[in-house]
């Protein structure tokens, strides 16, 4: 369990991370989702006591990370690919890493195993591609057989079989009873990947729900509706909050209220349905919409509105 | 809470935890795993006793001796001090410069996030293994100079009085070079930086003082405390009588001229303490 209280972090004048608080569960997959500089990095640094927050705290398992015994069975970090010396081939770096804990060569054998990096463990760092680098970050963090696990990142540059291993691994770390901390910019992947997901928008959280919750909350829950009568429809269910707006193709589009609400107003009323299908949005969607006015760096093609967004 | 459903790994043991003994460990896999290590002690080796050999043959300092000199004996087996104290010192920079440029150095402070641990153990590691190259290197040159002097009747035996001191000296300033580096380079975090300063301490200095001393009197006072002249004297033979420099300036006895680069170093190692604990990694 990750447990942050007003952690607040300050480059000089810039305000990275303002004062959020969190909760990241065991036994299940958080999502760490906000665009580019939104804190979500510098989070994750003062998790893991690389940066030291200008006020607050954050705890891992009710201590300070610096506080522990075994660090590395507290926590396994995957910050970004670039966290080995070049020089050194993978092997050596793992067990330099693992001997700090008197942890042996057999786990960091297992490790390179596990993250498909038999044929290349002997050559060095420097000749690795992206991907190749992203695992030998994953089974890094993975040496200490960790309490914890926090991943940056950690599909970025991995191929589709790469892709489809972090998600099976992280899911089988959670099932385990593990904490798991994640972030991507790949929402579909988070879409499959994730229970549960804390948004951060300019060092603030702006969602910190289950991916249903955010999804329902930032694009509204839309029931479409095709009937032969739609204005007794209309008049049957017409209340305050529920508006009804009509396609092209004669369907009609409900929002505030459920498809059950629907369905037993129409049934009560004596209306005939044809069709009646609870709307969702997309992650990405919803992801949009939450961070619309906290993105920094925004190109300038990404223009939709919330409005447009929600559809 | 669901730590019951954890099913730890068995090649993890419930005993992994960190020590000071490991975390030795780790700095030595890791410094002795880099090619430039390899490369920088080979080189400290190479050219301290090519260099001693090749003055000894030439029979460089000794013009017209006729006895056994054990001055002229050490200074020609600790030649190699003046290039590998640079070498020892860049070796030194890049141990920690090297993780910041790479960002090995999140890896290594995630691991130990006490962090003071770990830049006493890189000190000790590098300065065990420095030292070691280094004595090898002064005794291999003794050695490796004994024939060629011993046929002009000139060479000097191990059990002459100071003379192993001296060699033993010369090696342990090679070590505190380094870790006087390091130190630097935690402070600076730049290898640039780190190399410009340390060697700016070494060899800069000892250049800029006697111009100075012809404008101020202290000058020629603090000459034999600077680092690399302190240097010089732990690999000197101890005497009575002040052995006078050729650009005239007065040495420290050998244990002396010892503590004063133990100083530096300690400094040195303070300075990048404090930086590596207050900054952000």
């Amino acid at each position: 369990m990750i447990e942050a209280r007003a952690l607040t972090k300050k480059f000089g004048k810039r305000t990275a991370v303002d004062g959020i608080d969190f909760r990241v569960q065991p036994g299940q997959v958080t999502g760490f989702l906000g665009p580019n500089g939104a804190g979500k990095s510098t989070t994750m640094r003062m998790i893991a006591g690389l940066d030291r927050p200008t006020s607050g705290e954050v705890t891992v398992n009710g201590r300070h990370y610096r506080e522990h015994r075994a660090p590395l069975r507290e926590v396994g970090i995957l910050l970004d690919a670039k966290a080995v010396h070049t020089g050194r081939t993978a092997y050596r770096h793992l067990l330099a890493m693992a001997a700090t804990h008197g942890i042996g060569a057999s786990r960091v054998r297992e490790v390179i195993e596990l993250a498909g990096l038999e044929s290349v463990a002997h050559k060095r760092v420097g000749g690795f591609s992206l991907g190749m680098g992203q695992r030998l970050g994953i089974a890094a963090a993975l040496l200490g057989d960790p309490a914890t696990v926090i991943l940056d990142e950690p599909v970025n540059g991995l191929d589709p079989e790469g892709v489809r291993w972090v998600r099976t691994l992280v899911r089988g770390l959670a099932a385990e009873g593990r904490t798991v901390l994640l972030s991507s910019h790949l929402m579909s992947e988070m879409a499959q990947t994730a229970d549960h997901l804390i948004v951060l928008g300019r060092g603030r959280v702006v969602a910190d729900a289950t991916v249903d919750e955010v999804i329902a909350r930032a694009t509204g829950s839309s029931v479409r509706v095709r009937t032969p009568d739609l204005a007794r429809l209309h008049r049957t269910i017409a209340a305050g909050d529920v508006t009804v707006t009509t396609l092209d193709d004669g369907a009609a589009v409900v929002s505030g209220l459920t498809p059950t609400q629907i369905g037993d107003a129409a049934a009560s009323a004596g209306v005939a349905i044809h069709e009646l299908v609870a709307l969702s949005g997309s992650l990405e969607d919803a992801y949009l919409t939450l961070t619309a006015d906290d993105v920094e760096y925004r190109s300038a093609h990404v223009t939709r509105t919330p409005e447009e967004v929600a559809r | 809470m669901t730590a019951a459903t954890l099913t730890p790994s068995p090649t993890v043991r419930s005993d992994a935890r960190l020590t000071f003994p490991r975390i030795l460990r780790s700095e030595w896999i890791k410094l002795t795993s880099l090619r430039s290590t390899l490369w920088s002690l080979g080189l400290i080796v190479a050219l301290g006793v090519g260099l001693s050999f090749l003055v000894a043959s030439l029979g460089f300092g000794m013009e017209g001796a006729s006895a056994p000199d054990p001055g002229a004996v050490v200074t020609t087996a600790t030649i190699g001090v003046s290039f590998g104290q640079l070498i020892a010192a860049v070796l030194g920079v890049l141990m920690v410069t090297g993780e910041y440029s790479t960002g090995m150095i999140r890896s290594t402070l995630a691991a130990v996030p006490a962090r003071l641990p770990v830049l006493a153990a890189k000190s000790l590691v590098l300065f065990l293994l420095v030292s070691a190259v280094g004595a090898i290197t002064m005794f291999g040159s003794w050695a490796a100079t004994y024939p060629v002097l011993d046929a002009q009747g000139l060479a000097v035996g191990l059990a002459e009085p100071g003379l192993a001191p001296a060699l033993a000296g010369a090696a342990v300033y090679l070590g505190l070079t380094a870790v006087f580096a390091l130190g630097l380079g935690t402070l600076l975090r730049s290898s640039a930086g780190g190399i410009a300063a340390s060697l700016g301490v070494i060899l800069v200095i000892p250049t800029v003082l006697p111009l100075l001393s012809l404008a101020v009197d202290w000058a020629d006072e603090v000459a034999p405390y600077i680092f690399s002249n302190a240097g010089v004297a732990m690999a000197r033979l101890p005497s009575t009588e002040s052995v006078e420099e050729s650009i005239g300036q007065t040495l420290l006895e050998p244990g002396l001229g010892g503590l004063v680069v133990l100083a530096w170093t300690l400094v040195s190692l303070t300075l990048g303490a404090i930086a590596l604990r207050r900054r952000d990694a």
